[in-house]
């Protein structure tokens, strides 16, 4: 016990004199900040530029056979539309098409008819919403003068037109649109730490082989000793650089909280049910453990620095795999489907499937108790395992050994 | 202190390591373990260190089984490393503190070893900065610096420039001093010669040859004469065919049996003009070539 806080102790120090590593989490820390500082900067430059808004306003030209449709179309657009500057046209189609072109104008709505439009723009955005709000005011002006052709008073069409549905929703379960960005979130955070922490500590047990410091390790440490030693100080390193790093924002965050405003998203993430904060921290440990316990056993037995990456690439790919059936289970938004509820059990994906599926879905407690148990038990069985191809694989040289060999050896030592 | 290794028997999958090997180690004296490249050597130093099992036999200290906690070992591996990049004293101090030392005893036994090796200036230094001989001696001092009752020193000498080997000799005579035992492992054979007062030669995972140095090399038959003189030619012309001329130039006279050793002396001494003579022991390294070298046929 005593050696392997030795052995945690100095291996903890690595991480805290590794330039990269406090280099890293520094830097991450000052993205956070400048990000979580972002509304209150805009806020700062916004309050000065209100003088000359309506200048800057980008023109959209309205074109229109009919002169009373033009008026029309022109009234309900500028309404619509006022981050525009609407104007009535009659020019050719293909001299407004240069405008646009040119950048003078940046959109144009051309209408064929009461019920038909052209809309003519250079780049159409992703998140272009204009024919969408073109159609449906369109459809308003049909609908009411449609209605007051049959006989409607104006008010009373207008109150047809204009009326409210009292609309509640209450989940009885859980919210997944609320939940969905901090499982995200974390299941990001955990794709990220395991491949970032399990490549650090695969370079480490094969850095010690490779400059033979191994040799003299082995003699001086049990192996086990080294394994869990190595694997707990990546650990405690990974969840020291989460905690500064969602620390910092969650500090910022309530710095600049009232320039955040009423931000859903942001909101949901910095309120995590305390109930799901543990089995995220459980779920990440024991996810973190069960990857770098395979990642240190597998490096032992690569003669040289630049095989690990071969070497460890099932493992990596396992871990892939996973993640993938988990995203895309959530976007789908059906994370109770029979691949994420097979993928619960198994110790190797249960750490992301299962959260996911107690963050969005509703999971009776025996099945997360039988996953955690499972984990729980295999993240062990794996920790000595991996101790015990560590012994055998850090006295291998020359070419990588065969999986067969390995476990014979393992089974005979 | 007596360590004893007793029928020890190890496989790798397959491949047999060690066949029934036994040998015993003294406390104050040094000991050779001898051996061609894969004879099973580092096989047998890491069974000892507890490394590894063996599949059967025994370690024992004194006649008890070996406890791990209570005899320190300090070991100095022929494939010699520790970490480049990191400052000497840091590294130095983990692994004495992995031996169970304190971390200020750790530090104290380790600045004596620097002076010792006059290697002090060196003690905040990163080790790669450090030419290989100097890397060497620090490695050293992994070995030696929490006082072990038994130190392993596999191949100890190559790299070493002669003055400091000379300082090494010098530690490692101390610590026979000192009532450790000094376990041995080189092919250097003159090292072994001067250091070690019985030997055991590996071959192929046998024990080959086991003992005191000094009663191997007098079990030797003794019947062979070493002559130096100015006038070989006349000698030669004398003794025929069992008289043969040595590298050095001195003579070699196979005699009919070791009896006829006094008669042969006389008849040389009052015939010839004669610088030396003396009966022929086998050198250490004549021993290894005997019992060690016949795996070259094999290979």
């Amino acid at each position: 016990m005593k050696q392997f806080g030795k052995i945690l102790k100095f291996e903890l120090k690595n991480y805290a004199k590794n330039k990269a590593f406090v280099g890293v989490t520094i830097f991450l820390m000052v993205v956070i900040a400048i990000v979580m500082f972002f509304p209150r900067i805009t806020a700062l430059f916004e309050s000065d530029d209100t003088s000359n808004t309506t200048a800057d306003l980008s023109v959209m030209l309205v074109k229109a056979d009919d002169p009373t449709q033009a008026d029309m179309v022109k009234e309900t657009f500028a309404a619509s539309f006022t981050d525009y500057d609407v104007q009535i046209t009659d020019e050719e189609i293909s001299v407004i098409k240069n405008k646009i072109t040119s950048g003078d104008v940046e959109c144009a709505f051309v209408m064929n008819g009461a019920t038909s439009f052209t809309y003519y723009v250079n780049n159409l955005s992703m998140y272009d919403m204009n024919p969408d709000i073109a159609t449906s005011v369109l459809q308003q002006i049909y609908q009411m003068n449609a209605m007051i052709g049959g006989g409607m008073s104006q008010e009373d069409a207008a109150g047809v037109m204009s009326i409210q549905i009292d609309a509640e929703v209450e989940s009885l379960g859980k919210d997944q649109m609320q939940n969905f960005f901090y499982t995200y979130i974390m299941i990001f955070a955990l794709y990220m730490v395991i491949l970032l922490y399990g490549q650090m500590v695969a370079m480490s047990v094969a850095t010690e082989k490779s400059s033979r410091a191994m040799e003299l390790l082995i003699t001086s440490a049990k192996p086990i000793n080294m394994m869990f030693g190595k694997v707990l100080a990546a650990c405690m390193a990974g969840l020291v650089q989460l905690v500064a790093i969602f620390g910092s924002a969650l500090v910022f965050y309530n710095v600049n909280k009232s320039y955040w405003g009423d931000n859903g998203i942001i909101d949901s993430i910095f309120n995590i049910p305390p109930e799901l904060f543990v089995y995220m921290l459980v779920f990440f440990l024991l996810g973190f453990l069960i990857y770098a316990f395979l990642y240190g056993a597998i490096s032992s037995t690569v003669s040289k620095l630049e095989d690990i990456n071969t070497a460890v690439q099932p493992v990596t790919f396992l871990f892939i795999i996973g993640f993938m059936v988990v995203m895309f289970s959530m976007s789908s938004g059906s994370v109770d489907n029979i691949l994420m509820q097979i993928c619960s059990y198994i110790p190797f994906t249960s750490p992301m499937a299962m959260f996911t599926r107690i963050a969005m879905s509703t999971v009776p407690w025996y099945e997360i108790a039988i996953s955690i148990g499972i984990l729980v038990a295999s993240t062990f069985g794996i920790g000595i395992l991996s101790a015990k191809i560590y012994r055998v694989g850090v006295l291998m040289y020359g070419t990588s050994p065969k999986i067969g060999n390995i476990i014979k050896a393992v089974w005979k030592a | 202190m007596i360590l004893e290794l007793k029928n020890i028997e190890k496989s790798f999958g397959e491949k047999k390591v060690l066949t029934g090997v036994s040998f015993k180690a003294e406390g104050g004296k040094a000991f050779g373990l001898l051996g061609r490249n894969g004879a099973g050597k580092t096989t047998s130093i890491r069974i000892l260190m507890d490394v590894f099992p063996a599949n059967s036999g025994e370690v024992l200290i004194d006649g008890q089984p070996i406890n791990y906690n209570k005899i320190g070992i300090g070991y100095l591996p022929e494939e010699r490393g520790l970490y480049p990049k990191k400052i000497i004293i840091d590294q130095l101090t983990y692994f004495a503190e992995l031996k169970g030392m304190s971390h200020k005893a750790a530090v104290q036994s380790i600045d004596y070893w620097l002076g010792r090796l006059g290697m002090t200036e060196y003690r905040n230094k990163r080790l790669d900065t450090l030419s290989k001989g100097n890397q060497q001696k620090i490695q050293l001092i992994t070995a030696l610096a929490h006082d072990p009752d038994i130190v392993i020193l596999d191949e100890p000498f190559s790299g070493l420039d002669p003055v400091n080997a000379m300082l090494l000799k010098d530690v490692v005579k101390e610590q026979i001093a000192k009532g450790k035992i000094v376990l041995f492992s080189s092919h250097q054979m003159s090292y072994i010669e001067e250091f070690c007062d019985s030997i055991a030669i590996l071959n192929n995972g046998v024990v080959a040859l086991h003992g005191d140095l000094h009663d191997i090399k007098r079990d030797y038959p003794r019947d062979r004469l070493v002559v130096r003189t100015e006038t070989p030619d006349a000698i030669k012309a004398d003794f025929g065919s069992s008289c043969t001329v040595m590298e050095n130039g001195d003579l070699m006279i196979r005699l009919g049996s070791p009896s006829e050793k006094k008669t042969t002396m006389t008849r040389l001494v009052e015939n010839y003009d004669i610088d030396e003579v003396k009966v022929f022991e086998p050198s250490l390294n004549d021993i290894f070539v005997e019992y060690a070298g016949d795996v070259a046929q094999e290979d």
